[in-house]
């Protein structure tokens, strides 16, 4: 019982652990990214359809790049136009919802999928996907926190003038964070269509990238916090699925629409305890323009 | 006007961009007549009217676009009136389906004569909305919640817990005969927004509403000393507080305005076509009127038209189904509007450029 509920932890967690850890790096040097779901999305979409003509690991670096193209949309947006980095995210969101559908019916003269790949193989009982997203928080959170490169982009992220100061350029290193941030989304879609599934569907990622998100503040924008909260909402999300199957008894008393709120609902009450501000970095949601000083 | 050009031509250019898609994936003939379906499906058959003579031609379409240039108009509005304060209303989403539901609950429940039972019911939609989006005006004004943070978690808390847990829980409509039914209980006829154009067109009071709403809105925050206030809150929060503005009250008054105009579309939704709440609601409406707010550049009036324009395209889209181009290939076309008008910044140097020597 308990182990299959770690195993279910193990295969629903990776699409997760993988968009939070974009999320953060993005938000780490100072550009909001709510643009998550759309990228997941196109990284779902685009390597499920690689899979069909290439090997299914070369499809989820397709999946990736995909990610990453929608992140560079995103961040020529918010970094050279100096455009609202909310406006651009939900647009992005908006544009990927109705281009996947719109694809797949053009392409695949479906409404509902794209036709079935070979998924990922599996190394000891789960897809490499999960053992990566066992392995990346660590990366990350050494990266971020003691390269030179890290502690550029967090000063980026709260002082983005000190860094100019300094002699470093603002622009390429916050455009560097939000294209990682683009690939890592990529790749938790990519999860989703090549290791948890075996197809795009046209309801991916339905919300998880907003998971993702809220994980991200619930881990209070560090890279081992929004894995663990990752990790945590997705012991969430296989309890539900467990119980429907082996307990359908306790759907009745904690209904499934309630445990389903419960990671956002949890997230908020955290947030409204500890109050934001000292959290979140400064200049997160600021256009950098270097004439202010 | 002339601050209106950037808007006018991100459509244009996403209408355009969209037709190439269309003509790429399909081939140029089909994307014409996809689009000509569209069109005509969107603001009346007109060739056919004059061939046929059917008013349904021209009846039908219109009651479609209208139905949902109405609930695009009401969550513009939710979000264009956060903006006046200088908030972002992420959740009109969550508003709409807790007023949704609200009314759908008390058309059901509640008995009362007719015109006042519409009333209950509407008001009860704004109130749970304005309630809803109360939420995190209070978290951002006590705890200092970011309120795109804030109302992002409320629409999935709202979303999970109305769609996946009430609607087919508690709330699950009782099945009457063999035939299961999916969502709530059928409102009660004396529920019912009043149908505008007999039986033929779904077009109805909502419509009406929408219109008294934009306009409404418009006059208050131009003619009005508290819309002048709000728009000094949106301007510079610190200049409103040293002129003797109260800053918290305006965002407290403009969230729950927000969250009701919001609620309202759930129930012009519900009370005009769905009669129900709905297994699903069908399109993320309340996301829907994040880009009617920044293409209509938060004026009301602005709203209202390219709320008319998408709500038009979106009923005909339906139509392009023959055509093979799925019928939701209006939202693709407005997703890539607001994108466009999102680069602001571009709209700017390409205008100047032409505009001044």
């Amino acid at each position: 019982m308990i182990l299959a509920l770690i195993n279910s932890i193990l295969d629903a967690a990776p699409p997760l652990v993988f968009a939070a850890l974009g999320a953060t790096l993005s938000e780490r040097a100072g550009v909001v990214n709510v643009g998550i779901e759309g990228m997941m999305r196109a990284g779902a979409f685009a390597a499920a359809v690689a899979a069909l003509v290439m090997p299914t690991p070369l499809g989820v670096l397709v999946g990736m790049a995909a990610g990453a193209a929608v992140a560079g949309l995103h961040g020529w947006l918010t970094i050279r136009l100096r455009s609202d980095q909310v406006v651009s995210g939900m647009a992005i969101n908006l544009v990927m919802l109705a281009l996947g559908t719109f694809l797949l019916e053009a392409v695949f003269n479906s409404p509902s999928s794209t036709p079935a790949i070979t998924q990922l193989p599996l190394w000891f009982g789960h897809s490499p996907l999960t053992w990566l997203a066992i392995v990346l928080p660590f990366i990350v959170h050494y990266a971020i926190r003691s390269t030179p490169w890290g502690l550029r982009l967090r000063a980026v992220g709260e002082k983005p003038q000190a860094v100019a100061a300094m002699g470093v350029r603002v622009a390429p290193l916050r455009f560097g964070a939000v294209l990682l941030s683009g690939a890592l989304a990529g790749l938790g879609g990519a999860a989703l269509s090549t290791a948890t599934l075996d197809r795009f569907e046209h309801h991916m990622p339905s919300g998880l990238g907003f998971m993702a998100v809220a994980a991200m503040v619930f881990g209070r924008w560090t890279p081992l916090g929004a894995a663990g909260a990752a990790a945590f909402f997705a012991f969430g999300n296989a309890l539900r699925i467990g119980l429907a199957s082996s307990a359908p008894g306790l759907l009745e008393v904690v209904p499934k629409g309630v445990l389903l709120a419960l990671p956002y609902a949890l997230t908020l009450v955290v947030l409204s305890v500890q109050g934001a501000k000292n959290v979140a970095p400064a200049a997160l949601g600021q256009p950098y323009d270097p004439e202010l000083r | 006007m002339r601050k209106a050009l950037p808007s006018v031509l991100s459509v244009v250019s996403a209408i355009i961009l969209c037709f190439f898609a269309a003509a790429l994936t399909r081939d140029f003939g089909t994307a014409v007549d996809a689009f000509l379906a569209m069109w005509w499906g969107a603001f009346g058959d007109w060739p056919k009217f004059f061939e046929t003579g059917s008013a349904a031609t021209i009846l039908r379409p219109l009651g479609e676009a209208g139905t949902k240039a109405a609930i695009l108009t009401f969550t513009g509005l939710s979000v264009a009136v956060a903006f006046r304060v200088g908030l972002f209303n992420i959740g009109a989403q969550g508003q709409l389906v807790v007023g949704a539901l609200a009314a759908a609950v008390v058309g059901a429940k509640v008995n009362a004569p007719g015109f006042v039972h519409v009333t209950l019911c509407l008001a009860a939609a704004a109130a749970a909305g304005g309630l809803y989006a109360l939420i995190p005006a209070v978290l951002k004004l006590k705890r200092g919640v970011h309120e795109v943070i804030s109302t992002i978690m409320l629409n999935w808390v709202a979303i999970s817990l109305v769609d996946n847990w009430l609607v087919i829980g508690p709330l699950k409509a009782t099945a009457s005969g063999d035939n299961s039914i999916s969502g709530t209980d059928q409102i009660l006829p004396s529920a019912e927004l009043p149908r505008l154009l007999g039986e033929t067109s779904r077009l109805n009071f909502g419509l009406v509403l929408a219109l008294f709403a934009a306009l409404g809105t418009w006059l208050f925050l131009t003619r009005f000393t508290r819309g002048f206030e709000w728009k000094a809150i949106g301007l510079s929060q610190d200049a409103a507080r040293a002129a003797g503005i109260d800053v918290d009250r305006g965002f407290l008054e403009a969230m729950v305005l927000a969250g009701a105009f919001a609620g309202l579309g759930g129930a012009v939704l519900i009370l005009g076509t769905e009669l129900k709440y709905p297994a699903t609601l069908g399109a993320p409406w309340g996301f829907d009127g994040i880009a009617m707010a920044l293409i209509g550049q938060g004026h009301p009036l602005g709203v209202l038209a390219i709320s008319t324009l998408f709500g038009g395209l979106r009923a005909g889209g339906t139509r392009m189904q023959l055509f093979g181009v799925h019928k939701s290939f209006p939202e693709l076309i407005q997703g890539l509007a607001l994108l466009l008008v999102a680069a602001k910044l571009l709209w700017e140097r390409l205008l100047r450029k032409r505009g001044t020597p």
